[in-house]
Protein backbone atom coordinates (compact mmCIF):
# COMPACT_ATOMS: atom_id res chain seq x y z
CA UNK A 1 0.00 0.00 0.00
CA UNK A 2 1.04 3.58 -0.80
CA UNK A 3 1.71 6.02 1.82
CA UNK A 4 2.59 9.75 2.05
CA UNK A 5 3.78 10.73 5.22
CA UNK A 6 4.60 13.83 6.85
CA UNK A 7 6.39 13.87 10.24
CA UNK A 8 6.51 17.31 11.72
CA UNK A 9 7.43 19.36 8.77
CA UNK A 10 8.46 22.33 8.57
CA UNK A 11 9.64 24.25 5.89
CA UNK A 12 10.45 27.73 4.23
CA UNK A 13 12.34 30.47 2.70
CA UNK A 14 15.89 32.01 3.61
CA UNK A 15 15.63 31.53 7.73
CA UNK A 16 12.29 32.28 7.55
CA UNK A 17 9.72 29.40 8.78
CA UNK A 18 6.66 29.11 6.80
CA UNK A 19 5.03 26.11 7.57
CA UNK A 20 5.33 24.44 11.37
CA UNK A 21 5.41 21.27 12.14
CA UNK A 22 2.85 19.78 9.93
CA UNK A 23 1.85 15.85 10.34
CA UNK A 24 -0.13 13.58 8.16
CA UNK A 25 -0.23 10.08 7.13
CA UNK A 26 -2.11 9.18 3.94
CA UNK A 27 -2.40 5.92 2.54
CA UNK A 28 -6.16 6.02 0.58
CA UNK A 29 -5.90 7.40 -3.29
CA UNK A 30 -8.36 10.33 -3.64
CA UNK A 31 -8.71 13.81 -3.73
CA UNK A 32 -7.60 15.82 -0.69
CA UNK A 33 -8.32 19.96 -1.08
CA UNK A 34 -5.73 21.72 0.64
CA UNK A 35 -7.77 24.33 1.69
CA UNK A 36 -6.13 28.04 3.54
CA UNK A 37 -6.84 31.39 2.66
CA UNK A 38 -3.88 33.32 0.73
CA UNK A 39 -0.41 33.35 2.67
CA UNK A 40 -1.51 29.81 4.90
CA UNK A 41 1.86 28.44 3.54
CA UNK A 42 0.02 26.09 0.98
CA UNK A 43 2.63 26.21 -1.81
CA UNK A 44 5.33 26.38 0.45
CA UNK A 45 3.89 22.98 1.80
CA UNK A 46 3.71 21.57 -1.79
CA UNK A 47 7.16 23.00 -2.64
CA UNK A 48 8.14 20.86 0.37
CA UNK A 49 6.57 17.73 -0.45
CA UNK A 50 8.42 18.03 -3.86
CA UNK A 51 11.66 17.95 -2.62
CA UNK A 52 12.24 21.67 -3.75
CA UNK A 53 12.51 22.80 -0.18
CA UNK A 54 14.54 21.61 2.42
CA UNK A 55 12.90 20.78 5.18
CA UNK A 56 14.01 23.13 8.24
CA UNK A 57 12.90 19.94 10.53
CA UNK A 58 10.87 16.53 10.10
CA UNK A 59 10.86 14.85 6.83
CA UNK A 60 8.11 13.89 3.87
CA UNK A 61 8.50 10.81 2.75
CA UNK A 62 6.52 8.75 -0.46
CA UNK A 63 6.34 4.65 0.82
CA UNK A 64 9.39 6.09 3.23
CA UNK A 65 11.65 7.28 0.79
CA UNK A 66 12.72 10.60 1.45
CA UNK A 67 11.45 13.27 -0.95
CA UNK A 68 14.10 15.61 -0.29
CA UNK A 69 16.77 13.49 -0.84
CA UNK A 70 15.86 10.72 -3.33
CA UNK A 71 15.26 11.59 -7.00
CA UNK A 72 13.18 8.43 -7.36
CA UNK A 73 10.86 9.69 -5.26
CA UNK A 74 10.35 12.61 -6.54
CA UNK A 75 10.27 11.17 -10.53
CA UNK A 76 7.08 9.41 -8.46
CA UNK A 77 5.19 13.07 -8.50
CA UNK A 78 4.16 15.64 -10.17
CA UNK A 79 3.91 19.18 -9.47
CA UNK A 80 1.34 21.67 -10.97
CA UNK A 81 2.10 25.53 -9.71
CA UNK A 82 0.40 28.39 -10.06
CA UNK A 83 2.52 29.28 -13.30
CA UNK A 84 2.52 27.62 -16.17
CA UNK A 85 6.35 26.88 -16.37
CA UNK A 86 6.46 25.78 -20.00
CA UNK A 87 8.97 27.35 -22.29
CA UNK A 88 6.49 30.40 -24.28
CA UNK A 89 8.61 30.96 -27.20
CA UNK A 90 7.73 27.08 -28.28
CA UNK A 91 4.79 25.81 -29.72
CA UNK A 92 2.22 23.38 -27.76
CA UNK A 93 3.82 20.39 -29.46
CA UNK A 94 7.13 21.21 -29.08
CA UNK A 95 6.62 22.98 -25.28
CA UNK A 96 5.16 19.38 -24.22
CA UNK A 97 8.61 17.60 -26.12
CA UNK A 98 10.57 19.76 -24.10
CA UNK A 99 9.78 18.14 -20.91
CA UNK A 100 9.17 14.95 -22.66
CA UNK A 101 13.14 14.42 -23.80
CA UNK A 102 13.61 15.47 -20.31
CA UNK A 103 11.60 12.84 -18.34
CA UNK A 104 9.91 11.03 -21.01
CA UNK A 105 6.53 10.74 -21.72
CA UNK A 106 3.61 10.11 -24.65
CA UNK A 107 2.98 13.97 -26.27
CA UNK A 108 0.47 12.37 -28.97
CA UNK A 109 -1.38 10.69 -25.75
CA UNK A 110 -1.38 14.16 -24.13
CA UNK A 111 -2.91 16.21 -26.79
CA UNK A 112 -5.62 13.65 -27.43
CA UNK A 113 -6.96 13.26 -23.98
CA UNK A 114 -6.86 16.93 -23.19
CA UNK A 115 -8.24 17.33 -26.51
CA UNK A 116 -5.31 20.31 -27.57
CA UNK A 117 -4.95 18.39 -31.56
CA UNK A 118 -6.38 22.31 -33.00
CA UNK A 119 -3.35 24.16 -30.71
CA UNK A 120 -0.78 21.99 -31.17
CA UNK A 121 1.24 23.76 -33.95
CA UNK A 122 0.47 27.19 -31.91
CA UNK A 123 2.77 29.53 -30.18
CA UNK A 124 2.56 29.05 -26.50
CA UNK A 125 2.47 32.57 -25.80
CA UNK A 126 -0.28 33.08 -28.21
CA UNK A 127 -2.79 31.15 -26.13
CA UNK A 128 -5.70 32.37 -23.73
CA UNK A 129 -5.10 32.35 -20.28
CA UNK A 130 -7.93 28.98 -20.39
CA UNK A 131 -5.80 27.25 -22.61
CA UNK A 132 -2.23 27.93 -21.56
CA UNK A 133 -3.93 25.85 -18.35
CA UNK A 134 -4.76 23.03 -19.94
CA UNK A 135 -1.56 22.92 -21.71
CA UNK A 136 0.26 23.40 -18.37
CA UNK A 137 -1.79 20.31 -16.97
CA UNK A 138 -0.63 18.22 -20.19
CA UNK A 139 2.79 18.25 -18.75
CA UNK A 140 2.01 16.16 -15.51
CA UNK A 141 0.24 13.77 -17.49
CA UNK A 142 2.60 12.97 -19.87
CA UNK A 143 3.92 9.99 -17.85
CA UNK A 144 1.77 8.56 -15.11
CA UNK A 145 2.60 9.03 -11.51
CA UNK A 146 1.52 8.22 -8.08
CA UNK A 147 1.00 11.06 -6.33
CA UNK A 148 -0.38 14.81 -8.45
CA UNK A 149 0.29 17.96 -6.42
CA UNK A 150 -2.16 21.13 -8.12
CA UNK A 151 -1.59 24.28 -6.55
CA UNK A 152 -4.75 26.36 -7.41
CA UNK A 153 -5.11 25.18 -10.87
CA UNK A 154 -8.17 26.49 -11.61
CA UNK A 155 -7.59 30.39 -10.64
CA UNK A 156 -8.09 32.65 -13.80
CA UNK A 157 -9.77 29.79 -16.25
CA UNK A 158 -13.38 29.74 -17.21
CA UNK A 159 -15.99 27.13 -15.57
CA UNK A 160 -15.65 25.19 -18.26
CA UNK A 161 -12.10 24.51 -18.05
CA UNK A 162 -12.19 24.20 -14.34
CA UNK A 163 -15.11 21.74 -15.09
CA UNK A 164 -12.76 19.77 -17.62
CA UNK A 165 -9.67 19.87 -15.13
CA UNK A 166 -12.10 18.95 -12.13
CA UNK A 167 -13.13 15.41 -14.06
CA UNK A 168 -9.31 14.78 -14.78
CA UNK A 169 -8.55 15.04 -11.33
CA UNK A 170 -11.42 13.10 -10.29
CA UNK A 171 -10.44 9.93 -12.51
CA UNK A 172 -7.02 9.90 -11.80
CA UNK A 173 -7.80 10.22 -7.97
CA UNK A 174 -9.31 6.34 -8.41
CA UNK A 175 -5.75 5.57 -7.59
CA UNK A 176 -3.68 7.85 -7.15
CA UNK A 177 -3.57 10.74 -4.41
CA UNK A 178 -4.23 13.95 -5.78
CA UNK A 179 -3.32 17.03 -3.76
CA UNK A 180 -5.75 20.15 -4.66
CA UNK A 181 -4.93 23.47 -3.40
CA UNK A 182 -7.65 26.44 -3.53
CA UNK A 183 -8.84 29.32 -1.43
CA UNK A 184 -12.67 28.99 -3.05
CA UNK A 185 -14.62 27.27 -0.24
CA UNK A 186 -17.41 26.31 -2.43
CA UNK A 187 -14.88 24.52 -5.33
CA UNK A 188 -13.31 22.81 -1.92
CA UNK A 189 -16.46 21.30 -1.21
CA UNK A 190 -17.33 20.19 -4.47
CA UNK A 191 -14.19 18.15 -5.49
CA UNK A 192 -12.38 17.40 -2.35
CA UNK A 193 -12.71 13.60 -0.38
CA UNK A 194 -10.74 15.07 2.20
CA UNK A 195 -9.62 18.14 3.50
CA UNK A 196 -6.43 20.05 4.56
CA UNK A 197 -6.46 22.90 6.06
CA UNK A 198 -3.55 25.44 6.66
CA UNK A 199 -3.49 28.55 8.35
CA UNK A 200 -0.98 30.37 9.48
CA UNK A 201 1.22 27.67 8.37
CA UNK A 202 -0.24 25.18 10.70
CA UNK A 203 -2.34 21.98 10.30
CA UNK A 204 -6.06 22.68 11.87
CA UNK A 205 -8.04 19.98 10.56
CA UNK A 206 -7.43 16.95 8.20
CA UNK A 207 -10.25 14.45 7.93
CA UNK A 208 -13.12 13.67 5.43
CA UNK A 209 -15.05 16.56 4.12
CA UNK A 210 -18.32 15.97 6.21
CA UNK A 211 -16.73 15.51 9.60
CA UNK A 212 -15.96 18.79 9.14
CA UNK A 213 -19.33 20.61 10.66
CA UNK A 214 -18.85 21.92 13.97
CA UNK A 215 -20.88 24.50 14.92
CA UNK A 216 -24.79 25.68 13.77
CA UNK A 217 -25.34 26.87 10.41
CA UNK A 218 -28.47 27.79 8.38
CA UNK A 219 -30.37 26.03 5.39
CA UNK A 220 -33.26 27.39 3.33
CA UNK A 221 -36.03 25.83 2.55
CA UNK A 222 -37.76 26.84 -1.01
CA UNK A 223 -41.59 25.80 -1.29
CA UNK A 224 -44.53 26.15 -3.26
CA UNK A 225 -47.18 26.49 -0.59
CA UNK A 226 -47.04 28.91 2.53
CA UNK A 227 -45.47 26.73 5.39
CA UNK A 228 -44.78 29.85 7.55
CA UNK A 229 -47.49 28.21 10.06
CA UNK A 230 -45.70 24.65 10.39
CA UNK A 231 -41.99 26.89 10.67
CA UNK A 232 -42.69 29.49 13.03
CA UNK A 233 -39.55 30.13 14.28
CA UNK A 234 -37.56 30.08 10.44
CA UNK A 235 -37.11 34.10 8.80
CA UNK A 236 -38.61 34.27 5.30
CA UNK A 237 -35.57 35.85 3.28
CA UNK A 238 -35.07 35.56 -0.32
CA UNK A 239 -37.85 32.62 -0.89
CA UNK A 240 -36.35 30.99 1.69
CA UNK A 241 -37.47 30.02 4.64
CA UNK A 242 -34.25 30.33 6.65
CA UNK A 243 -33.52 28.13 9.86
CA UNK A 244 -30.93 27.48 11.90
CA UNK A 245 -29.70 24.34 12.65
CA UNK A 246 -26.82 22.27 14.83
CA UNK A 247 -26.28 19.59 12.19
CA UNK A 248 -27.87 17.30 9.23
CA UNK A 249 -29.88 15.04 11.36
CA UNK A 250 -32.00 18.08 12.92
CA UNK A 251 -32.34 19.18 8.76
CA UNK A 252 -33.65 15.80 7.77
CA UNK A 253 -36.17 15.73 10.75
CA UNK A 254 -37.48 18.94 9.60
CA UNK A 255 -37.76 17.99 6.11
CA UNK A 256 -39.16 14.87 6.99
CA UNK A 257 -42.11 16.61 9.31
CA UNK A 258 -42.77 19.49 6.83
CA UNK A 259 -43.63 17.13 4.04
CA UNK A 260 -45.59 14.51 6.91
CA UNK A 261 -47.49 18.53 7.23
CA UNK A 262 -48.24 18.36 3.46
CA UNK A 263 -45.45 21.30 2.55
CA UNK A 264 -44.46 20.71 -1.27
CA UNK A 265 -40.04 21.26 -0.84
CA UNK A 266 -38.58 22.48 -4.26
CA UNK A 267 -35.32 23.05 -3.00
CA UNK A 268 -33.38 23.17 0.05
CA UNK A 269 -29.91 24.67 0.30
CA UNK A 270 -27.11 25.10 3.02
CA UNK A 271 -26.95 28.82 3.13
CA UNK A 272 -23.34 29.48 4.79
CA UNK A 273 -20.28 27.45 4.05
CA UNK A 274 -18.76 25.90 7.01
CA UNK A 275 -15.45 26.33 6.10
CA UNK A 276 -15.75 30.02 5.99
CA UNK A 277 -14.92 30.40 9.55
CA UNK A 278 -11.42 29.03 8.91
CA UNK A 279 -10.99 31.81 7.23
CA UNK A 280 -12.36 34.12 9.51
CA UNK A 281 -9.46 35.76 11.53
CA UNK A 282 -8.88 34.79 14.74
CA UNK B 1 18.30 15.47 -26.76
CA UNK B 2 20.09 16.45 -23.67
CA UNK B 3 18.93 18.95 -21.22
CA UNK B 4 22.03 21.12 -22.41
CA UNK B 5 21.77 20.82 -26.20
CA UNK B 6 18.01 21.68 -25.56
CA UNK B 7 19.13 25.03 -23.36
CA UNK B 8 21.53 25.81 -25.96
CA UNK B 9 19.41 25.31 -29.08
CA UNK B 10 16.79 27.35 -27.50
CA UNK B 11 19.07 30.31 -26.33
CA UNK B 12 19.93 30.68 -30.55
CA UNK B 13 16.03 30.73 -30.93
CA UNK B 14 15.53 33.64 -28.43
CA UNK B 15 17.85 35.88 -29.07
CA UNK B 16 20.06 36.33 -31.92
CA UNK B 17 20.94 39.06 -31.80
CA UNK B 18 23.72 38.37 -29.53
CA UNK B 19 25.23 36.10 -31.56
CA UNK B 20 25.51 38.56 -33.97
CA UNK B 21 26.54 41.36 -32.31
CA UNK B 22 29.58 38.30 -30.72
CA UNK B 23 30.76 37.11 -34.48
CA UNK B 24 30.75 41.32 -35.23
CA UNK B 25 32.69 42.28 -32.30
CA UNK B 26 35.41 39.17 -32.80
CA UNK B 27 35.64 40.49 -36.33
CA UNK B 28 36.34 44.22 -34.90
CA UNK B 29 38.69 42.73 -32.32
CA UNK B 30 41.07 41.08 -34.81
CA UNK B 31 40.94 43.20 -37.35
CA UNK B 32 41.45 46.65 -34.88
CA UNK B 33 44.25 44.49 -33.12
CA UNK B 34 46.45 43.45 -36.12
CA UNK B 35 45.75 46.32 -37.84
CA UNK B 36 46.97 48.80 -35.36
CA UNK B 37 50.42 46.61 -36.24
CA UNK B 38 50.95 48.53 -39.17
CA UNK B 39 51.03 51.82 -38.14
CA UNK B 40 54.60 52.70 -39.36
CA UNK B 41 57.38 53.33 -36.23
CA UNK B 42 57.63 57.13 -37.36
CA UNK B 43 54.58 57.93 -38.35
CA UNK B 44 52.84 60.66 -37.55
CA UNK B 45 54.48 62.79 -34.75
CA UNK B 46 58.13 63.22 -33.89
CA UNK B 47 58.60 60.46 -31.91
CA UNK B 48 56.62 57.90 -33.95
CA UNK B 49 54.66 55.02 -32.62
CA UNK B 50 56.85 53.00 -29.75
CA UNK B 51 58.10 49.51 -30.57
CA UNK B 52 56.53 48.60 -27.75
CA UNK B 53 53.21 50.10 -27.63
CA UNK B 54 53.10 48.00 -31.34
CA UNK B 55 54.05 45.13 -29.58
CA UNK B 56 50.83 45.41 -27.73
CA UNK B 57 48.38 45.82 -29.77
CA UNK B 58 48.33 42.16 -30.67
CA UNK B 59 47.22 41.80 -27.42
CA UNK B 60 43.52 43.81 -27.30
CA UNK B 61 42.39 40.56 -29.38
CA UNK B 62 42.52 38.75 -26.06
CA UNK B 63 39.89 41.55 -24.43
CA UNK B 64 38.20 41.48 -27.46
CA UNK B 65 37.50 38.25 -27.83
CA UNK B 66 37.11 37.07 -24.79
CA UNK B 67 34.00 39.78 -24.33
CA UNK B 68 32.59 38.43 -27.77
CA UNK B 69 32.32 35.01 -26.18
CA UNK B 70 30.71 36.59 -23.40
CA UNK B 71 28.05 38.22 -25.65
CA UNK B 72 27.92 34.98 -27.82
CA UNK B 73 26.70 33.23 -24.52
CA UNK B 74 24.69 36.09 -23.17
CA UNK B 75 21.39 34.35 -23.88
CA UNK B 76 21.59 31.67 -22.00
CA UNK B 77 22.27 33.43 -18.50
CA UNK B 78 18.82 35.26 -19.93
CA UNK B 79 17.50 32.04 -20.42
CA UNK B 80 17.97 30.94 -17.19
CA UNK B 81 16.17 34.03 -15.76
CA UNK B 82 13.47 33.86 -18.21
CA UNK B 83 12.99 29.76 -17.09
CA UNK B 84 13.62 30.65 -13.48
CA UNK B 85 10.86 33.21 -13.55
CA UNK B 86 8.45 31.11 -15.60
CA UNK B 87 8.27 28.30 -13.04
CA UNK B 88 10.24 26.32 -15.46
CA UNK B 89 12.95 25.26 -13.57
CA UNK B 90 10.97 24.90 -10.23
CA UNK B 91 8.77 22.35 -12.49
CA UNK B 92 12.38 20.75 -13.40
CA UNK B 93 13.21 20.67 -9.69
CA UNK B 94 9.72 18.42 -9.30
CA UNK B 95 10.49 16.43 -11.61
CA UNK B 96 13.55 14.50 -10.42
CA UNK B 97 15.92 16.63 -11.96
CA UNK B 98 18.00 18.36 -9.12
CA UNK B 99 19.98 21.65 -8.70
CA UNK B 100 23.27 20.77 -9.98
CA UNK B 101 21.94 18.53 -12.84
CA UNK B 102 19.98 22.01 -14.11
CA UNK B 103 23.27 24.24 -13.22
CA UNK B 104 25.34 22.01 -15.08
CA UNK B 105 22.45 21.84 -18.24
CA UNK B 106 23.20 25.69 -18.59
CA UNK B 107 26.41 25.71 -18.09
CA UNK B 108 27.25 23.34 -20.78
CA UNK B 109 25.21 25.28 -22.57
CA UNK B 110 26.95 28.51 -22.29
CA UNK B 111 30.28 27.05 -22.16
CA UNK B 112 29.83 25.49 -25.42
CA UNK B 113 28.67 28.03 -27.32
CA UNK B 114 31.03 30.22 -25.77
CA UNK B 115 33.67 27.59 -27.14
CA UNK B 116 32.61 27.60 -31.03
CA UNK B 117 32.75 31.22 -30.82
CA UNK B 118 36.23 31.52 -29.63
CA UNK B 119 37.41 28.06 -31.42
CA UNK B 120 36.45 30.52 -34.53
CA UNK B 121 37.71 33.80 -32.61
CA UNK B 122 41.43 32.77 -32.36
CA UNK B 123 41.83 30.27 -35.56
CA UNK B 124 40.87 33.75 -37.50
CA UNK B 125 43.02 35.76 -34.87
CA UNK B 126 45.77 33.74 -36.03
CA UNK B 127 45.80 33.28 -39.60
CA UNK B 128 45.06 37.33 -39.99
CA UNK B 129 47.90 37.93 -37.50
CA UNK B 130 50.15 35.48 -39.88
CA UNK B 131 49.15 37.22 -42.91
CA UNK B 132 50.36 40.80 -41.41
CA UNK B 133 53.37 39.27 -40.18
CA UNK B 134 52.51 38.82 -36.33
CA UNK B 135 54.89 36.67 -35.00
CA UNK B 136 53.41 32.53 -34.88
CA UNK B 137 54.39 32.30 -31.28
CA UNK B 138 52.85 35.25 -30.07
CA UNK B 139 49.52 34.56 -31.59
CA UNK B 140 49.39 30.95 -30.41
CA UNK B 141 50.10 32.28 -26.66
CA UNK B 142 47.02 34.97 -27.32
CA UNK B 143 45.23 31.94 -28.25
CA UNK B 144 45.41 30.37 -25.41
CA UNK B 145 44.80 33.38 -23.04
CA UNK B 146 41.77 34.02 -25.01
CA UNK B 147 40.60 30.72 -24.33
CA UNK B 148 41.49 30.88 -21.16
CA UNK B 149 39.72 33.71 -19.99
CA UNK B 150 36.62 33.67 -22.25
CA UNK B 151 35.91 30.18 -21.22
CA UNK B 152 36.57 31.20 -17.48
CA UNK B 153 34.34 34.52 -17.63
CA UNK B 154 31.28 32.67 -19.23
CA UNK B 155 31.30 30.23 -16.31
CA UNK B 156 31.87 32.92 -13.73
CA UNK B 157 29.18 35.25 -15.19
CA UNK B 158 26.77 32.09 -15.25
CA UNK B 159 27.37 30.44 -11.81
CA UNK B 160 27.02 34.07 -10.35
CA UNK B 161 24.18 34.31 -12.04
CA UNK B 162 22.74 31.30 -10.68
CA UNK B 163 24.38 32.13 -6.96
CA UNK B 164 23.32 35.27 -6.41
CA UNK B 165 19.50 36.43 -7.30
CA UNK B 166 20.61 39.82 -6.47
CA UNK B 167 22.61 39.64 -9.85
CA UNK B 168 18.94 38.61 -11.79
CA UNK B 169 17.34 41.91 -11.77
CA UNK B 170 16.19 43.91 -14.77
CA UNK B 171 16.40 47.06 -13.42
CA UNK B 172 13.65 50.06 -15.00
CA UNK B 173 12.75 47.26 -17.66
CA UNK B 174 15.67 46.91 -19.44
CA UNK B 175 16.30 42.96 -20.14
CA UNK B 176 20.20 43.07 -19.09
CA UNK B 177 20.66 40.54 -16.20
CA UNK B 178 23.25 42.43 -13.91
CA UNK B 179 25.56 39.21 -13.40
CA UNK B 180 27.05 40.24 -16.60
CA UNK B 181 28.80 42.98 -15.23
CA UNK B 182 30.95 40.00 -13.58
CA UNK B 183 32.19 39.21 -16.44
CA UNK B 184 32.59 42.40 -17.95
CA UNK B 185 34.25 44.38 -15.06
CA UNK B 186 37.44 42.23 -15.49
CA UNK B 187 38.21 42.96 -18.68
CA UNK B 188 39.17 46.60 -18.46
CA UNK B 189 42.08 46.09 -17.38
CA UNK B 190 42.82 43.52 -20.15
CA UNK B 191 42.05 46.33 -22.56
CA UNK B 192 43.80 49.16 -20.80
CA UNK B 193 46.60 47.57 -19.06
CA UNK B 194 48.80 46.13 -22.07
CA UNK B 195 48.28 49.62 -23.67
CA UNK B 196 49.86 51.45 -20.19
CA UNK B 197 52.51 48.67 -19.72
CA UNK B 198 53.01 47.55 -23.33
CA UNK B 199 56.75 45.53 -21.77
CA UNK B 200 54.43 43.27 -18.96
CA UNK B 201 51.37 42.96 -21.92
CA UNK B 202 52.10 39.39 -21.59
CA UNK B 203 52.37 39.06 -17.92
CA UNK B 204 49.09 41.16 -17.65
CA UNK B 205 46.53 39.32 -19.20
CA UNK B 206 48.51 35.65 -18.05
CA UNK B 207 47.40 37.44 -14.73
CA UNK B 208 44.05 38.15 -15.64
CA UNK B 209 43.72 34.58 -17.20
CA UNK B 210 45.18 32.82 -13.86
CA UNK B 211 42.76 35.28 -11.72
CA UNK B 212 39.68 34.47 -13.73
CA UNK B 213 40.67 30.66 -14.02
CA UNK B 214 41.48 30.52 -10.03
CA UNK B 215 37.78 32.06 -9.29
CA UNK B 216 35.88 30.02 -11.15
CA UNK B 217 37.18 27.22 -10.14
CA UNK B 218 36.67 28.29 -6.61
CA UNK B 219 32.92 28.99 -7.73
CA UNK B 220 33.05 25.12 -8.47
CA UNK B 221 34.55 23.63 -5.89
CA UNK B 222 31.89 25.29 -3.72
CA UNK B 223 29.03 25.00 -6.59
CA UNK B 224 27.66 22.31 -4.28
CA UNK B 225 27.04 25.10 -1.14
CA UNK B 226 25.99 27.92 -3.33
CA UNK B 227 23.79 26.68 -5.70
CA UNK B 228 20.52 26.48 -3.58
CA UNK B 229 17.55 24.20 -4.50
CA UNK B 230 15.23 27.10 -3.73
CA UNK B 231 17.42 30.01 -5.79
CA UNK B 232 15.38 28.45 -8.83
CA UNK B 233 12.42 29.37 -7.14
CA UNK B 234 10.49 32.33 -9.52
Amino acid sequence: MQKLELHELSAGYGSEEVIHKISLKITEPSIYVVLGPNGAGKTTLFRTICGILKPFSGQATFDDADLFESKEARRRLAYLSHLNALPEEMTVFKALKYYADIEGGDVEHVLDVLNLNDLRDKKFSSLSQGQKKRVSVGKILLRERDLYLLDEPTSNVDPKISRELREILVKLSVDKFVFYSSHNLYEAREIGKYLILIKNGELKFFDRMENLRTGQYRVGIKTLNDVSKLMPEAVFENRYYVRTVNGPQEVAEIVRGLVREGAEIVELRELDNPLQEFFEEE
Amino acid sequence: MSFSRVTRKRSVGLSKTYFILGVAMTVYGVFLSNVLTLIPEDAGNMGGTPVELLNSFPFLSVAFLSLSALLFSLPIVMLFVYDKNNGVLEYLLSTGLDQLDIFKGYVKAALSLAAYLLVFAVVFNTVFGVFLGTSLTLLIVMAVLTFVIGMSEVFLVTISMMAFSSLQKTPMGANQPLGIIVGIVPMFPALILPMIFPLYAIVIDSLIAAITLLISLALLMSVGRLILREKLLP
